[in-house]
């Protein structure tokens, strides 16, 4: 019986949310019920990716494999889920429940009456088990598949709200999007001629083999697949999409796509970079230098945007253009170190994002105001909510005891390691520069003069969603232990391969 | 020259998916309509599609279903095609997304021109 679990266990956290998703639109109108079944497939979620994570941590690096309809590699679909696969996993499932705790009686004012709450409620379980998919998934086509699905519910998401902008934003994010996907489905074409597999770990095997014979389609396969999910992750000169999607969407549904959606196709490009090409072909093709490049290019610009801007929400979302430029930069450390950092960073940005876009959101629906020169006093009218603020800006900043200097710091000495001067400049200035953007909106909130500005704490389970994710930033940074195991052995095994 | 030339024909499946992939890149880039924008990234996506089915095509294949009167026959890979199946698929549901969207927008600002929808909210702000 325990065998059949964890034997299936991989493609049940995956399809478990997809099928709720679908047979949520026939509880449309009765609302408490459809809220119920998301929070509770969550929830089993959280359990089910904890549980998987633990198993993998006890075996001890040999991944659960499971097989899409009982046919064997080569052929057939393959799932697995080792280290890389338990570390994202337990992030998506950790953070959608919180994000999804916050919904709670709280999105029909947003979303306006219940049968379009329920539509998002559908594209949000449909967010959340793509991304498990990509999680575990180990076949390019289906990281093409799942990349679609997850674009369609993001730009779904997005358009949510009635408003105008935000079918603008959507639109825009849509095209853009779609070139992504259509680079990413070339950039596999061309691996798939020239490899004759699907499946990552055959193709790496023949790749290793033949690539010398093919160097030309092999620099335009990452190429293709470097700028697609470059456009998808919002790297810096293709992140023109993001502010307007992320600020325009319902605030929930920023804290997913800013924190989740986005390091989901991170997770593929990992995958694709590091169990494909594998990191003797990323030096041989110079590709980490392009990588850390942009990545600081990403974190300079992002911040120095991000500066500029008085709308709150935007401004939380050029702070997401410069935390991807973090993760760039890491996967451009082929070492141990940055690699981990790299994950540990995924993680603890995804936690804290999505905490301050909710804080941002409970604070827009309370008082409507949107600027951050109107948020005067704000912190002694939510002392919660401001206080989650206040914690998650501190660990974006990198404040020791907070999650964001661990993975800063593995950024760090990974960077140090692989004898790089310029990186561990850019990553310092851009936590000056982090600090810079964030702490003046606390500095406004609390000694500031108050004036005559209304607002009190959102209700009970957003206020649950705020503490658990701030009790997140603060546990990931005192006592990272299981999930910067996961993240270090994910590393060591993505180096593993030649 | 003579080989290029040659690589060329042989190849030219491949060099018409490049083409169509820049022709609808440009127009994706470079229109302000709306629906140009969205047949462009038709022309693209048809593009990869063309390039997958090209790689699956032997010439003087047959159709890949096995037959017990000669199970020796030369077939095509069905892989590619079956793919590009899921990548219709894919394409069309991205394209009645695009539409239902642009039928938002046309309600709202009256005009499916990029250029005058961003103009219009800059006025408002």
């Amino acid at each position: 019986m325990t065998a059949t679990i964890i034997s299936n266990l991989p493609v049940f956290v995956v399809i478990t949310p997809l099928f709720v998703a679908f047979i949520l639109s026939t509880f449309a109108r009765r609302i408490r019920l459809v809220e119920s079944l998301v929070i509770t497939v969550l929830a089993l979620g959280v359990l089910g990716a904890g549980y998987l994570a633990s198993l993998v941590l006890m075996r001890n690096g040999i991944p659960i494999i499971y097989s899409m309809g009982g046919w064997p590699a080569p052929w057939g679909i393959e799932l697995v889920a080792g280290s890389l696969s338990a570390f994202f996993l337990l992030l998506v499932a950790g953070v959608s429940l919180p994000v999804a705790l916050f919904t709670v009686d709280n999105m029909t004012h947003e979303v306006g009456g219940s049968v379009r709450t329920t539509r998002f409620y559908v594209l949000y379980l449909l967010l959340a088990g793509t991304l498990a998919g990509m999680a575990v998934t180990n076949d390019l086509f289906n990281v093409f598949v799942l990349v679609e699905v997850a674009t369609l519910s993001c730009c779904g998401l997005v358009s949510a709200c009635k408003h105008p902008r935000a079918a603008e934003a959507s639109f825009n994010y849509l095209i853009l999007a779609t070139l992504g996907s259509a680079l990413i489905l070339g950039g596999i074409g061309f691996l798939y001629i020239i490899t004759g597999h699907l499946n990552m770990g055959f193709a790496s095997m023949e790749l290793s083999r033949i690539w010398q014979d093919y160097p030309h389609v092999v620099w335009i396969a990452a190429g293709f697949l470097l700028v697609g999910f470059g456009v998808k992750s919002a790297l810096f000169p293709l992140h023109v999409w993001l502010p307007d999607a992320h600020s325009t969407a319902p605030s929930p549904a920023s804290a997913i796509l800013s924190g989740l959606a986005v390091k989901g196709y991170m997770i593929c490009l990992i995958k694709v970079l590091y169990n494909l090409f594998g990191s003797t072909l990323i030096q041989k093709f110079a590709l980490h230098r392009i990588l850390a490049l942009l990545g600081m290019v990403a974190i300079i610009a992002g911040s120095l945007f991000a500066l500029a801007q008085d709308e709150l929400k935007r401004r939380l979302a050029f702070s997401t253009v410069a935390q991807v430029g973090y993760v760039f930069l890491g996967l451009g450390q082929v070492n141990a170190q940055g690699l981990t950092g790299t994950l540990f960073h995924i993680a603890s940005h995804a936690v804290i994002k999505s905490g301050l876009f909710l804080a941002a959101g409970a604070i827009i629906a309370a008082t409507g105001k949107t600027r951050i020169s109107e948020m005067v006093g704000i912190g002694r009218k939510m002392p919660i909510t401001m206080a989650a603020f206040t914690i998650g800006s501190l660990g974006m900043v990198g404040i020791p005891l907070f999650s964001g200097f661990i993975g800063k710091w593995h950024l760090l000495s990974g960077s140090l390691t692989a004898g790089s001067t310029l990186a561990p400049l850019v990553i310092v200035i851009g936590s000056v520069l982090a600090a810079a953007y964030l702490f003046p909106i606390i500095r406004t909130a609390y000694f500031e003069p108050a004036q005559a500005i209304d607002g009190q704490d959102p209700g009970v389970p957003q206020r649950i969603a705020l503490i658990l994710l701030a009790a997140g930033v603060v546990i990931l940074g005192v006592a990272p232990g299981p999930f910067l195991e996961l993240a270090g052995r994910a590393a060591v095994e993505l180096l593993a391969l030649k | 020259m003579k080989i290029l030339l040659d690589k060329l024909i042989i190849n030219y499946p491949y060099f018409a998916a490049v083409i169509l992939f820049l022709i609808g890149a440009f127009t994706v880039l470079t229109r302000s309509n709306l629906f140009k924008k969205l047949i462009g990234i038709n022309i693209m996506e048809s593009a990869i599609f063309l390039m997958f089915i090209a790689a699956g095509n032997i010439r003087g294949g047959a159709v890949p279903i096995l037959r017990q009167s000669n199970p020796e026959a030369l077939y095509i890979n069905p892989v590619p095609s079956a793919l590009m199946l899921t990548g219709i698929v894919v394409s069309v549901s991205v394209t009645a997304f695009a539409l239902a969207l642009i039928i938002r927008l046309y309600q709202s600002y009256g005009t499916t021109d990029a250029r005058r929808i961003a103009e219009m909210k800059r006025e408002v702000t």
